[in-house]
């Protein structure tokens, strides 16, 4: 090993490439990249689905009525001659929104409710594990159905109904991590200090607690986007003509025996999504494990 | 009986007036499940300015727990904490964090008593943030380069990146920030490699020195405390067997229990491995703390207990100075420092 | 038993050249280089070590227990009652674990299975390896609990290892390695998680029950003072590499290696009075990714010099000492050993 005249450089220069290491990651693997790769086509297809150069998405065109792949248009027509790759692109938006808000929604309520039954424990704590555990005990799908009866069809009521289903999750998770963050020394000496327990929250626990959630968020956001597509098929997500991915497979099933494509691209785009967001949280959260066991 | 505490004034306390710390009757409980378990038990001892108190006892025996309850964290069950006159029990919310800050703590675990999302520069400026102290950034440099940090190598990163003995190094700068009187130090070395060991002891005998500290060095080693402290107490099962001046404490054990501490140090030569049956042994193990033994706790692994010791509990007492061991006590009618708690001391 | 009495034992256990490389997430960890030992029947070998010494995975490199994934490179050989056992495989190899070698782990708390009674654990090995049936391993299990010093043994046979103290629940691991007679018993930091009246406990019990079965011992610790009056042999290892290896009196008598000197000067001692001040190694034990040329102890050594930061001292045997030590019986990798009877000795 060559001297080392710059200690404090060389070991900066070594630091930046750690950090470099641990975002972009030795050994996360070419699935994982496809899977980043695929998310953010997702992700870039829901901003901007209307300054892409498509087709309307519900201009029925009957001419161009169940046209296969590739046959005048790239994915071919549905039922009513409407455009599929448009009306992919856009249905994207509805899961994106949905995934993101209701994901927002049981990440910060339920991850609130769980940090502070975790750190403050006794009566609160009891109090909300027993209703979190009534409204875990319930079917989700009849509770979601009436909750969607209730506040509508919206695509902020539906984004809030199902969010409100993933609290008990994420209050699970968040208490589950707060009570092993606690018990840590350094809450103890911040308390030793001072610290103010509002500090304490934001400071000490929350940082700890947050990257767990947010890998979380992404194994949740998969399961969101099916719960929606189930509420579509049902007829119960957000209102037609919009198009939805769950709506684009109930309309479709309709042609199964004819035109099997109309239902299945739709099915695929959902698996791929679906799988991609599984595949990274998964691996984001075993790296943030691997990194607290190294500790 | 002790069944009244907070009648008497305990013997072992001093009358003295540069007491810093002085805990008087204290008991801790503990909820474990539906028990109660009394994990201090109407302990009470002082700490004089710039002196500093070992508490040594085996894991279980509540050692912990008392540098804890000093600090509040939790406040005890029952007795007081004076510090400079001030009883922490009666204090709560913004008069105790005030007061608090007087007291630091370091802990055994160095990694886990230093939040890995924060960098060392915050961690150890995190007391003057809290209180808005004035030039943070020159007391921080000074701090970390007090304990033997580079602060431009080190301030940036976070504590992933150092080894046991230099985290050990960091919490001891975070608690020095706010220029504390009294450090409690819980189990400070004994996570630590034993290379590493004596730097920190070292490091923490000049900071005591440098910043004029007052410390009460929790530990299970009998030779670490022996090292730093000029009076130690010795615990068993939340009780209090012994107190006195490390030295006499060390050279004549009054109380069974100590002596059978101080016999059980591996014995640093390799020609004693013939004679190692001499001093006899502690047979068996810590009795439940959830349902501690009659009388003298002690009692069931004691090779000199008699019947009066599963009946009665053995108050504090001084412990008689023999004529050839100290004979300047007697010309100088120097008050025995040295008390245990055994109806048959040594 | 003098050393000169070990002479006429048979060996036991030959350790030669061993290199032990193992994969981790920073790189390839060299964590053991090149150790050399052997072990003679009924004969305790200390091999004291810190953290990242290495001293744990030779321990158990030496019963194939590292997960062929990480070890990244093996080399040397490991001869067990003159059979060669770094080239065995799992199976065969599973044979002679617990019937001729058995290990003692640090934590008696996750070394025991929480859901298996004592009878069920103590008592696997002995149906396992000695075909005892149920009734006569179960009878067998109560003589070792006994033999281990549990009271009560024929009571305490049925409990899980939570109703146990930390200082039973090593003896049970105890009674567990013992159970079928191993030629080699490897116990490593078997008292590092326990109080000290109870350390004295587990040692003097180790000790006896090596002396009664005859076994040989590997007793590996980070603490000097816990080898000093029980091993035969004390090695002293540092950053994977044997620096230092002798008969305990001998070594005590005068250490030549400054790791080894300095590493007893820095312990605290009961004897000296309050407040001395520590003669600390400065630095840290040294990371094993990558091993920088030299003597790995050299940028904390007080009595390095040019040589020390360019080569790698092989070990050599000490010239013959102050002490009357024959040279063959005193080994160390230094260049410039310290000459000088260690401070004061013993306590």
């Amino acid at each position: 090993m060559p001297v080392n005249k710059h200690p404090t450089i060389e070991s900066r220069a070594q630091n930046f490439a750690r950090a470099l290491q641990q975002v972009f990651g030795r050994g996360f693997g070419p699935g994982f990249w496809l899977a980043v790769f695929w998310l953010v086509i997702v992700a870039f297809c829901a901003m901007f689905a209307d300054w892409l150069p498509l087709r309307d998405p519900l201009d029925p065109v009957i001419a161009n009525r169940l046209d296969g792949p590739l046959s005048g248009s790239l994915l071919g027509a549905d039922g009513l001659g409407r455009d599929i790759l448009s009306r992919l692109v856009h249905g994207a938006r509805v899961s994106v929104v949905i995934g993101l808000t209701a994901v927002s929604i049981g990440m910060i309520v339920g991850g609130a409710l769980g940090i502070i039954a975790g750190y403050f424990r006794g009566h609160f704590e009891r109090a909300l594990m027993a209703v979190l555990d009534v409204i875990l005990a319930f079917p989700w799908l009849v509770l979601l159905l009436a909750l969607v009866a209730f506040i509508g069809q919206s695509l902020f009521a539906i984004s809030t109904a199902i969010g409100f289903l993933w609290i008990p999750a994420y209050a699970r998770v968040a208490r589950a991590n707060t009570l092993s963050v606690v018990q840590r020394e350094y809450v103890l000496a911040a308390r030793a200090m001072g610290a103010t327990t509002t500090r304490i929250l934001v400071r000490e626990v929350l940082p700890n607690v947050i990257l767990p959630l947010l890998a979380y968020g992404l194994v949740a956001m998969g399961l969101v986007i099916i719960v929606e597509s189930a509420l579509a098929f049902l007829g119960l997500s957000v209102e037609a003509p919009q198009p939805t991915w769950g709506g684009m497979i109930s309309e479709g099933k309709r042609h199964l025996a004819t035109a099997v494509h109309v239902a299945l691209i739709p099915s695929i785009t959902i698996f791929l999504t679906v799988l991609s967001l599984n595949f990274v949280g998964d691996r984001l959260r075993s790296r943030f494990d691997v990194k607290e066991s190294n500790l | 009986m002790s069944d009244q505490p907070g009648q008497t004034t305990p013997l072992q306390l001093r009358d003295r007036d540069d007491i810093v710390l002085r805990i008087e009757h204290l008991s801790v409980n503990f909820r474990v499940g539906k028990q109660t378990v009394q994990a201090v038990s109407d302990l009470s001892l002082d700490v004089a300015r710039g002196e500093t108190l070992g508490l040594v006892g085996e894991s279980g025996c509540g050692k912990s727990t008392v540098g804890r309850a000093i600090m509040q964290l939790p406040p005890p069950t029952a007795g007081k904490v004076l510090f400079k006159g001030q009883d922490l029990c009666l204090l709560s919310g913004e008069a105790l964090r005030q007061t608090r800050t007087a007291l630091q703590m370091i802990f055994q675990d160095p990694i886990s008593s230093l939040n890995p999302r924060r960098k060392v520069r915050d961690i150890v400026a995190e007391g003057l943030q809290i209180w808005g102290r004035p030039s943070q950034q020159s007391r921080v440099r000074e701090v970390m380069e007090a304990v033997g940090l580079d602060p431009d190598a080190v301030a940036d990163r976070r504590p992933h990146q150092f080894s046991g003995g230099q985290c050990q190094r960091i919490c001891i700068a975070r608690s020095l920030a706010l220029d504390p009187e009294v450090l409690i130090c819980d189990e400070p070395v004994s996570a630590l490699d034993v290379s590493v060991q004596a730097q920190i002891l070292n490091l923490l005998e000049d900071m005591k020195q440098r910043y004029q500290l007052t410390m009460v060095f929790v530990a299970h080693n009998l030779a670490v405390v022996r090292n730093v402290s000029d009076r130690v107490a010795v615990m068993y099962l939340g009780k209090l067997c012994e107190i006195g001046g490390t030295g006499s404490v060390y050279a004549r054990p009054a109380h069974p229990y100590t002596r059978a501490l101080l016999a059980s140090i591996p014995d640093m030569n390799p020609l004693s491995r013939h004679q190692q049956d001499g001093l006899p042994l502690l047979h068996g193990d810590l009795p439940s703390p959830a349902n501690p033994p009659s009388g003298c706790r002690f009692r069931t692994r004691c090779p000199n207990a008699q019947a009066l010791c599963a009946e009665k509990e053995p108050l504090m007492q001084a412990v008689r100075q023999t004529e050839q061991n100290e004979p300047q006590s007697k010309t100088t009618g120097v008050v025995s420092d040295h008390f245990v708690a055994c109806h048959f001391p040594l | 038993m003098t050393p000169r009495e070990f002479k006429e034992q048979p060996l036991l256990l030959d350790v030669r050249n061993l290199t032990i490389r193992l994969n981790s997430a920073a790189g390839l960890v060299h964590a053991v280089e090149d150790v050399s030992f052997v072990l003679r029947e009924g004969q305790t070998l200390g091999i004291v070590g810190e953290s990242g010494s290495g001293k744990s995975v030779m321990a158990r490199s030496l019963m194939n227990l590292l997960s062929r994934r990480s070890v990244a490179q093996r080399q040397g050989s490991v001869v067990l009652s003159g059979r060669e056992i770094s080239a065995l495989s799992e199976r065969e190899m599973q044979k002679l674990r617990g019937a001729q070698v058995a290990m003692i782990f640090q934590d008696p708390m996750t070394a025991l299975n929480p859901v298996l009674t004592i009878c069920v654990q103590v008592s696997e090995p002995l149906q396992q390896h000695l075909g005892l049936s149920k009734q006569a391993a179960r009878q067998r299990t109560i003589e070792l609990l006994d033999a281990v010093g549990i009271p009560d043994a024929a009571n305490r046979v049925d409990q899980y290892p939570h109703q146990l103290s930390g200082g039973m629940r090593q003896r049970v691991v105890i009674a567990i390695a013992l159970a079928c007679d191993p030629a080699l018993l490897i116990a490593d930091e078997p008292t590092t998680a326990l109080d000290v009246t109870v350390q004295k406990q587990i040692l003097d019990l180790l000790s006896r029950q090596q002396t009664q079965r005859r076994m040989g011992m590997l007793l590996i610790t980070h603490d000097l003072g816990v080898v000093a009056s029980r091993a035969d042999i004390i090695a002293v290892m540092y950053a994977g590499r044997l620096v230092e290896l002798a008969p305990a009196t001998t070594l005590f008598g005068a250490m030549r290696h400054p790791y080894t000197e300095a590493l007893f000067n820095s312990i605290p001692r009961i004897s000296d009075p309050g407040h001395t001040r520590l003669q600390a190694i400065p630095g840290r034990p040294p990371q094993l990714h990558h091993p920088s040329p030299g003597c790995a102890f050299a940028p904390r050594c007080q009595y390095a010099q040019q040589r020390c930061h360019r080569e790698t001292p092989p070990v050599v045997m000490a010239e013959s000492s102050i002490v009357s030590a024959k040279p063959t019986e005193h080994l160390h990798a230094c260049f410039f050993p310290v000459a000088k009877s260690a401070s004061g000795g013993v306590n």
